[in-house]
């Protein structure tokens, strides 16, 4: 709408308007009005007047005429009295009836007013009432929250608090377990010592009664004594009291012939023991058997093969029952064998290098082995697991034991004493050369030891000095493992030399009694003098075995 | 937009002052004095002359009486046309108050329709709005009123209640704003100087190319005469209302704003007076 030119036109039509308005209707609308009531005051005189007229002058004055007009006139006014009075009832019946109207309205809504008034008065106790409830419910409620919180906080402390004395009370378990076991060991510790102390007196005792038996035999040794020729290999022999074994029965005679040379095993022979019934013996070799022989009438003959193990076999022992045999091997096991129907009982596995020496210790149920993995261990055969695992620090060659010791030869030319109980070094003795074999004299009293310097040393285990040395010329000490024995008196020492040769010193002497150099073409690896002292079996790295003996 | 209430107002209340005499040769039992009254433009005669009648009839004998009806200067006045739409077309131009002269007899059947009751008046009222509305909005307006509504407009004029009537009016005034305006201006051209009662033709608010039509755009059309060209002096006078709008008033205001409560644009041509 383009207002500016609208605004001419709008503005010419309101003011033609206005102007009309004012010429026609204002300036006759007073005048009009004025007029209209002007005319109805005289109608209403008119009337009135006439009426008045009619009313005045009764009688006979009347003409017909004006009694006839008057009679309309007070027609026309009766007619309208009537006509207003009934208006008026109308109206006055009409503002009845409203005002019953209203009466009844109000009467209603009084009446409603006081149904809400009842209402609300029947709901407000109600709600009331039930506000009280809840609100004594909610209390009980928060009392009964707060009593379980504060149970609940009781019991955490508690729980806390004892959590606390358990820990406690461990800790007190623990230290006195720990303070048991020390008390424990102390105890063993000075019960070991005890004992040490009781062995040594022992000891003391034991060889002030030798020496006192030495003074006297040299005493009587002064006065000239018959000897009796039937026993020439017997004479002086150093048994002291303490053996129990009947020596009637050992006749020991330097062997002299080979009497059977016979190939005992495919390979090297590594190992021969004679079994303490001097009937059997076994030999051991690289071929992983352990053979059976029986020497009848100067024969050896195969009995049976022990198989089992899985590399070459290095020692051979029986149990001093004879019924079982022990093999150590170069596959890191020993092994234990029930002579009699040649059956594998145990494998003691656990080196970690070969076993090259194994042996019953003296009361047949533990083993002693010792391997090139520098350690000894100590086997229990009944739970046939290693009870004691020894450090040695060398590799050990062979092992020989006592009641009380364990003594180990080793690459280190050291022999190593144990203390069986103590787990811990006795004594060590230094050779000249690696330690290859170690054996007991019978009565327990001398060691043999041979080493890589081609000596054989006979130690007295008592004064642990070296009592007598014994070399040849041609003897050589061939391997780490060649093996030495005593005879069962003790008055010879039978070795096998690189050469072939087996060499026997007399004791007393020290000298070198026989060599036996026929038979073996190789170096010889172990000899076994057998315990009745007939026999003498020795074998060599070409697989052959000799049996000698003077018949 | 209280410009356009104010106009409304005074198109509504616009009054003339009239001089309703009885005819001389009616016989009468006493002096009839005149009676003046006030007519409203916009109404109709025999919606207002009640008391005009019941002035007379205290005159008048009663068996003389039939259909009252009114005539100025020897032409009777049709009663269906607005009174301002008479006053404009006869009267205008002479002296104030408009002199009637009251008939009771010889009702001229030729010339004159007859109203018998109100309901005539109201009957020819809105047959008016339903064809004013059938030009403007195809009466999708007027047939969505109900009947109530109907009412509402013909009591708002019987009983002068501008409000009542224009709570109404105002829908009859609205249009669709994608539209611009009505379909067709509802108006009729009255002339007193020939024979067709009115022009009424169908004529858009606004040119298809979006020109809003004016009025002088409508008596170009309609009436080309009416326009004066420049240099000629001006022959005829445009009224609408009473008034002469510019002849640049748009047309679709007009409508909204000039119209009768009948909803026509009722417009009067007349030869400008010599005198």
């Amino acid at each position: 709408m383009a207002d500016r030119r609208g605004d001419t036109w709008k503005r010419h039509i309101s003011e033609q308007l206005r102007m009309r308005d004012r010429v026609q209707r204002q300036a006759f609308e007073e005048i009009i009005s004025q007029y209209n009531r002007l005319l109805e005051k005289s109608d209403m005189q008119a009337v009135l007047s006439e009426r008045y007229q009619s009313d005045g002058p009764r009688g006979s004055q009347l003409s017909a005429a004006d009694g006839g007009m008057r009679g309309d006139i007070q027609q026309e006014m009766s007619q309208m009295r009537i006509k207003h009075q009934e208006e008026l009832t109308e109206l006055h019946k009409k503002r009845g009836e409203l005002a019953q109207n209203v009466i009844e309205l109000n009467n209603q809504i009084q009446l409603k007013d006081k149904e809400i008034q009842r209402n609300e008065a029947k709901l407000v106790p109600c709600l009331s009432t039930q506000i009280a409830t809840l609100e004594g419910d909610c209390r009980k409620l928060n009392t009964f929250l707060q009593d379980l919180e504060r149970a609940n906080q009781m019991l955490k402390d508690e729980y806390d608090a004892l959590q606390i004395t358990f820990s406690a009370l461990e800790e007190k378990l623990r230290r006195t377990t720990e303070d048991n076991q020390e008390l424990v060991s102390r105890w063993m510790a000075e019960k070991a010592q005890e004992a040490n102390r009781l062995n040594a007196e022992n000891e003391k005792d034991c060889r002030r009664r030798q020496a006192k038996l030495q003074k006297e035999l040299a005493d009587a040794a002064k006065e000239p004594l018959p000897l009796d020729p039937r026993r020439p290999g017997n004479s002086l022999s150093t048994s002291p009291e303490n053996t129990e074994a009947p020596m009637g029965g050992v006749e020991v005679r330097v062997p002299s012939t080979a009497l059977h040379v016979f190939e005992a095993h495919d390979g090297e022979v590594n190992a021969v023991r004679f079994s303490p019934g001097s009937r059997l013996l076994a030999t051991g070799g690289m071929d992983r058997r352990v053979k059976l022989w029986e020497v009848v009438s100067g024969h050896c003959e195969p009995k049976g093969a022990l198989t089992g193990s899985n590399a070459g076999i290095t020692s051979i022992e029986f149990d001093s029952a004879g019924s079982y045999l022990l093999a150590a091997s170069n596959d890191f096991a020993s092994r234990i064998w029930t002579v009699d129907d040649f059956r594998l009982r145990h494998t003691l596995t656990g080196h970690s290098g070969k076993v090259l020496a194994a042996r019953f210790l003296l009361d047949n149920t533990r083993i002693v082995s010792g391997s090139y993995d520098r350690t000894l261990k100590l086997w229990d055969l009944r739970s046939k697991v290693c009870m004691k695992t020894v450090f040695a620090g060398s590799s050990c060659n062979d092992i020989v034991c006592t009641e009380q010791c364990v003594m180990s030869g080793h690459f280190d030319k050291k022999v190593r004493f144990w203390d069986i109980r103590a787990e811990s070094i006795v004594r060590e003795l230094e050779l000249q050369g690696r330690v290859t074999s170690l054996d007991l004299s019978q009565e327990r009293t001398e060691l043999l030891t041979c080493s890589r310097d081609d000596l054989l040393k006979i130690i007295d285990l008592r004064t642990n000095t070296v009592r007598h040395t014994f070399s040849a010329p041609g003897f050589k000490c061939g391997a780490d493992w060649t093996r030495v024995c005593f005879s069962p008196d003790s008055n010879y020492v039978v070795g096998g030399s690189a050469d072939g040769g087996v060499y026997v010193w007399n004791v007393l002497t020290g000298k070198l009694e026989r060599l036996l150099d026929k038979h073996h073409s190789s170096a010889i690896n172990a000899v076994s003098w057998s315990p009745s002292g007939a026999f003498v079996l020795s074998v060599e790295k070409g697989s052959k075995a000799v049996l000698w003996s003077d018949l | 937009m209280a410009d356009d209430k104010d106009v409304l107002r005074d198109v509504w209340f616009g009054r003339i002052p009239t001089c309703f005499a009885l005819y001389q040769d009616e016989v009468t039992e006493k002096e009839a004095e005149p009676f003046y009254l006030l007519l409203p433009r916009v109404s109709y005669l025999t919606l207002v002359t009640d008391k005009v009648k019941k002035h007379f009839l205290k005159a008048v004998k009663p068996e003389d009486v039939e259909e009252m009806w009114f005539e100025y200067e020897g032409t009777p006045l049709k009663w269906h046309y607005p009174i301002g739409v008479l006053f404009d077309l006869h009267a205008l131009n002479t002296a104030l108050p408009w002199s009637i002269t009251v008939h009771f007899k010889n009702f001229p059947e030729r010339d004159l329709l007859h109203c018998l009751s109100n309901s005539v008046i109201e009957a020819h009222f809105m047959s008016c709005i339903k064809e004013a509305d059938a030009l403007k909005h195809k009466s999708q307006v007027i047939n969505d009123m109900q009947k109530k509504d109907h009412k509402q407009l013909w009591m708002g004029l019987q009983n002068d209640k501008f409000d009542q009537f224009w709570a109404m009016n105002r829908k009859l005034m609205e249009y669709p704003t994608e539209e611009g305006g009505f379909r067709y201006i509802p108006f009729r051209i009255y002339q007193t100087m020939s024979d067709r009662p009115f022009i009424q033709k169908l004529f858009r608010p606004a040119s298809p190319e979006g020109h809003t039509h004016t009025l002088g755009d409508l008596l170009k059309e309609m009436y080309p005469a009416a326009i004066a060209h420049d240099g000629d002096a001006k022959k005829y006078q445009v009224l609408i209302q009473g008034i002469e709008p510019l002849l640049e008033t748009p047309l679709q205001w007009l409508s909204e704003h000039l119209s009768h409560p009948d909803n026509f644009l009722h417009v009067c041509i007349l030869p400008v007076p010599t005198d």
